[in-house]
């Protein structure tokens, strides 16, 4: 029996947070090639550059505008997201963000907030339109694609890697091929090992980006950000795109419904009120 | 005649099929009162310090390459 070759991995800093590939059968090459494609998209889909692609459709005044392939890709994603979670997941919360001081990267720290001018989300499908290579978002709308690019990311860099590979952009993951003793990737989540192969992984917490009595995660059916009862939430799914939308979903609904979403939605799921 | 016994035919070999049939499913049947679909929550899986999984998931023993974290 061949020996099974090593683990390569490489691990960078980007999107404001921290990111780990790993390969079997791959060079370093194709991990730092993987790098420059999280850096290229990175600054594609930002909204803290008025140069990226995201910034051009916040500020196109409902105009139809030019989008790349792979945003397009990620708007489409962004508008199944938002059906999965039965809207919870909703990119549309940019002026909530703003409204709460999330006006920059979090690392040049936040502008004063006033809550009060944060409003319920718009339907997503109702203001945001994609067609082939090209987007258009009603006047007076912003995104913020945040909350959904890095488990797609995950999902589209591990394919690119090769057939045995972990992609985890942030925390959100995914594991293709039967890794490193062929009983899939080990990852650690909720404080145990699971086994993942053609899997996904993410986490969802208001315990990280956080100032004062504020944080990130917003409830687009109030604007602000989320008082559900739980804290973090953490899943497997079949891709780290569903892991990201179900653990958030199941953060925003809550205690109380996040157990039976997690039931019909997710393959393991951990819980921290 | 012909035709007639060709109808005899077709008919025991009809009642024949929807008998067998029945006495096969009765035998095979498990629990004949179980409910199409079940409850999801109550068929979900094992809870592990905090974690449930489901069949679909492995636990492992391993040392973890990564982990799933807040970001």
């Amino acid at each position: 029996m061949r020996p099974r070759p090593a683990v390569v991995a490489h691990h960078f800093e980007a999107l404001g947070t921290s990111c780990s590939l790993f390969g079997l059968g791959v060079s370093q090459t194709q991990l730092l090639n993987g790098e420059v494609w999280v850096r290229e998209l990175g600054a594609r889909i930002t909204r803290f550059s008025d140069r990226s692609e995201l910034a051009a459709l916040n500020q196109s005044d409902g105009a139809w505008v030019d989008v790349s392939p792979e945003t397009e890709e990620l708007l489409r994603e962004s508008l199944r997201a938002y059906e999965l979670s039965a809207g919870l997941v909703n990119v549309a919360v940019l002026p909530s963000m703003l409204a709460i001081g999330y006006t920059r990267p979090l690392a040049e720290g936040t502008s004063s907030a006033t809550p009060e001018r944060a409003a319920p989300a718009p339907a997503l499908a109702d203001v945001l339109r994609v067609r082939p290579r090209r987007a258009r978002l009603q006047r007076g709308c912003g995104l913020d694609l945040g909350g959904i690019a890095k488990g797609w990311m995950a999902d589209r860099l591990a394919l690119k890697l090769g057939p045995d590979s972990l992609a985890n952009i942030g925390g959100d993951l995914r594991a293709v091929g039967p890794g490193p003793a062929g009983d899939g990737w080990p990852v650690g989540m909720g404080g145990a090992t699971v086994m993942l192969r053609d899997q996904g992984a993410a986490t969802s917490s208001v315990r990280r980006r956080r100032w004062g009595d504020l944080h990130h995660l917003i409830d687009p059916r109030t604007g602000l950000p989320s008082r559900s009862g739980l804290e973090e939430v953490s899943v497997v799914a079949a891709s780290g795109c569903d892991a990201e939308v179900v653990a958030k979903t199941a953060l925003l609904l809550g205690p109380g419904l996040a157990t039976a979403y997690c039931a019909a939605h997710a393959q393991a799921w951990w819980f921290s009120s | 005649m012909r035709t007639f016994l060709l109808k005899v035919g077709a008919t025991v070999l009809t009642l024949g099929t929807t008998l067998a049939s029945t006495l096969y499913v009765t035998a095979h049947l498990k629990n004949s009162s179980a409910p199409l679909q079940p409850s999801v929550v109550a068929t979900q899986g094992f809870d592990v310090g905090g974690l449930t999984v489901t069949p679909g998931v492995r636990q492992g023993d391993v040392r973890p390459v990564t982990s799933t974290y807040a970001s």
